[in-house]
């Protein structure tokens, strides 16, 4: 099997009293697209920053491809900060030149590359004026382009998406996606569920600190059932209450049913077949992301976290 | 190795090339020799002119003997003088200064023949150049006249051209006198350059570290660039910028010198000699010399500042961290204009070996001749050894210090920066 990408192992990292990652295992296959989520304060930045060298672990390893994340591993990373760093006097074009310089590209070719992501981001006509110039979201774009000048191996973008307007995200999403089908292992951070939910093949929850649960979204969602069917009919809604469910919700046309241990699925549909009601939709729910990770931080305080800090951005 | 020097490269030439790129740069380029020059034209203009423009005098003649020549030497310095009639009697002078008539008047008396003192009278002071210049007329006059009579009057007249003091340094290589003179002025040259160059740049690399860690920029280009070489490239690149500064105003300066002196040659009356100007001129080898300090004693001082950039993350804590690398610099540049008075303190030759003091300390003494050569390599020695410790202990805490975030480091923290880095 080939080297992860990324591998922690057992790693924990305090801040005086305060304990900001404690014991953390997570591996990231290559070719994987990974979202670390949680709520602000769960931990997720300081993980991102001990991956890339900037702390160091308490206790446990940090891998990068195999190895100690030296500069030789992580000059392969294309690396987004969380808090955006950018020279603010230089120019546009000159910064991503010297960006691409100093990780070893030819100036000629990284101005050319630049140039080209510069107009694919809509901002070629910035491209001659200073930093400071533009726009939080265009500087956001622009150190964007600075992560992927190099084509890395992989890319760790701590909240890449945030503060941006829905159309600039949506186009950021299809780089990262697009960089992936180039062969690129992609993590990023972010508190919101459901850009996760569309973009990851692989999750990771933590929360107050500790991983809550990882691995591959749909394995997660499969496994974590959420025991709620949602059937829609014609006719009469009777025979609903005849069936022993306890919990029944009208949303929309349809209407959710909890299952308990003496109802299942298939007594429903055996149910609906039996009183000859016209079925249009017979569906075994997913859970949201959200969901799931409420379920799992078994801490009801950690969601309004989640919904304001969702709704902020 | 070769990634390395291309890293470093890199970094260097965004320094360089950002930083000479704005309007401060050139501004101060333009603006520093441009100020410096006018402030000493215009130094000179007012002196001439505030002395030419009240120049109304008069003088009373008590004595009856002395005023004919006074009055005539007065006149010849260009002054616009009354001879007053004795009769007129002191309380009409008085009233015409008051009334602004004349500026001022000048009595001679008795006392004047005897002792060469007398009285200026008049609303302002008469300055200093005004004041030398009646003073050694009449003392000049008064005494030549008491010497009329004997027959040493003529030599006496020379003797009272002024005294001419030859020094000549023993002990040491033989210099000319012009040697000597140009020595002084490099070397006085030399610690201004030093001093305003160290401290100017080295806060420019302070502010470069600075940024970059407060910016957070640092933590992008420190996952491909390693530190040390990020701080290498740094103060090369702020280095290069005050090279290129200071060869542009040694290139001005040559230029007045080549072009401007000639001009103004020509203009002069044949009696100034503008050869002993050339003699003061400092030569290849002081240039070599200085040129030497100032790299060492930037490198040092840059290492330093580099470090305490590192250490902060406001620009307040940046100002109290700065302050006792900034008094590294001020104490020998304080010692040195104690030293230009006198050589009174022989142990601060041996200040002068400190390696931090050793460029506004050390340069003078070379460049005037008063430090012996073994005492300038031995400086040079050890400001080198001095910038591989203080560039090893700074790239250290540089290491920690621009990825860490919050409160400044205490000392001791800083030891173990040091220690683990």
């Amino acid at each position: 099997m080939a080297e992860a990408a990324v591998r922690l192992t057992g790693v924990t990292k305090s801040f005086g009293a305060h304990t900001a990652v404690s014991d953390l295992d997570l591996e990231i296959p290559r070719g994987a697209i990974l979202g670390l989520l949680g709520p602000n304060g769960s931990g997720k930045t300081t993980t991102i920053r001990m991956m890339m060298a900037i702390l160091v672990p308490d206790r446990g390893t940090v891998e990068l491809f195999g190895g100690f994340p030296d500069f030789a591993r992580r000059s392969r990373v294309g690396y987004l900060p969380e808090e955006r760093g950018v020279y603010e006097k230089m120019k546009v074009l000159e910064q991503l030149v010297f960006l691409g310089e100093i990780r070893g590209l030819d100036r000629r070719l990284v101005r050319k590359r630049a140039m080209e992501w510069l107009e694919r981001l809509e901002l070629g006509e910035w491209a001659a004026k200073k930093v400071q110039a533009l726009s939080k979201g265009m500087q956001q774009k622009v150190q964007f382009i600075g992560t992927v000048l190099h084509n890395p191996d992989l890319l760790i973008l701590d909240e890449p998406f945030s503060g941006l307007d829905p159309i600039n995200q949506e186009v950021l999403e299809s780089i990262v996606l697009e960089q992936r089908e180039r062969g690129s292992t992609i993590l990023f951070s972010t508190h919101l569920m459901e850009q996760a939910e569309r973009l990851c093949e692989r999750v990771c929850l933590i929360s107050k600190s500790r991983k809550v649960l990882d691995g591959n979204l749909r394995e997660i969602k499969r496994r974590e059932r959420s025991g709620v069917v949602a059937v829609e009919f014609e006719g009469d809604d009777r025979w609903l209450a005849r069936l022993g469910v306890t919990e029944i919700e009208r949303v929309g046309y349809a209407h959710h049913l909890t299952l308990n241990p003496r109802v299942d699925g298939d007594r429903i549909l055996a149910a609906a077949v039996a009183e000859g009601v016209r079925l249009r939709r017979f569906e075994l729910l997913e859970p949201t992301l959200r969901e799931i990770f409420v379920r799992h931080a078994g801490d009801a305080a950690e969601e309004p976290a989640l919904m304001a800090a969702g709704g902020a951005r | 190795m070769k990634t390395a020097w291309r890293q470093v490269w890199g970094v260097l030439r965004r320094e360089y090339v950002e930083r000479v790129k704005t309007k401060g740069f050139v501004f101060s380029t333009i603006a520093i020799p441009v100020l410096m020059l006018g402030m000493m034209g215009l130094m000179a203009f007012m002196a001439v002119r505030t002395e030419q423009s009240q120049r109304r005098l008069a003088l009373v003649d008590f004595t009856g003997q002395l005023g004919e020549e006074v009055s005539r030497r007065i006149e010849a310095a260009g002054y616009d003088l009354e001879i007053v009639d004795a009769q007129v009697g002191m309380e009409e002078l008085d009233r015409r200064v008051v009334e602004d008539e004349i500026e001022a008047y000048v009595v001679l008396d008795d006392l004047t023949l005897r002792e060469g003192a007398f009285a200026y009278r008049s609303r302002g002071s008469p300055g200093r150049i005004r004041g030398a210049l009646l003073e050694s007329i009449v003392v000049e006059t008064v005494l030549e006249r008491r010497l009329s009579a004997t027959e040493s009057a003529a030599g006496v007249r020379e003797l009272l051209g002024g005294g001419r003091m030859s020094f000549e340094r023993l002990g040491g290589e033989e210099r000319s006198e012009a040697e000597e003179v140009s020595g002084i002025a490099t070397g006085f040259a030399g610690v201004m350059i030093l001093y305003i160059s160290m401290l100017l740049y080295g806060q420019f690399v302070l502010r470069s570290v600075l940024d970059e860690k407060r910016n957070r920029v640092v933590e992008v280009v420190i996952s491909t660039v390693t530190p040390g070489r990020l701080m290498l490239g740094k103060i090369l690149g702020v280095g290069a910028m005050g090279m290129t500064q200071l060869g542009i105003w040694a290139a001005c300066a040559v230029l007045i010198g080549l072009v401007g002196v000639p001009m103004l040659a020509a203009n002069l009356p044949a009696e100034a000699d503008l050869s002993q100007l050339v003699g003061v001129l400092p030569g290849v080898g002081a240039l070599g010399l200085l040129l030497v300090y100032f790299i060492l004693g930037f490198f040092l001082y840059s290492s330093l500042f580099a470090a305490v950039g590192a250490m902060c993350s406001t620009e307040e804590e940046a100002q109290q961290a700065n302050f006792p690398v900034i008094m590294l610099l001020i104490v020998p540049f304080m010692l040195q204009m104690f030293s230009l008075e006198a050589d009174a303190f022989p142990w601060m030759d041996w200040a002068a070996l400190f390696p931090f003091f050793s460029p506004i300390m050390m340069f003078p003494r070379a460049a005037s001749g008063a430090a012996p050569w073994w005492m300038v390599g031995l400086s040079l020695l050890f400001m080198a050894i001095a910038l591989g410790a203080t560039a090893w202990v700074a790239g250290r805490i540089y290491r920690v210090g621009i990825l860490m975030q919050g409160k400044r480091p205490t000392l001791r923290e800083l030891v173990r920066w040091v220690r683990e880095a």
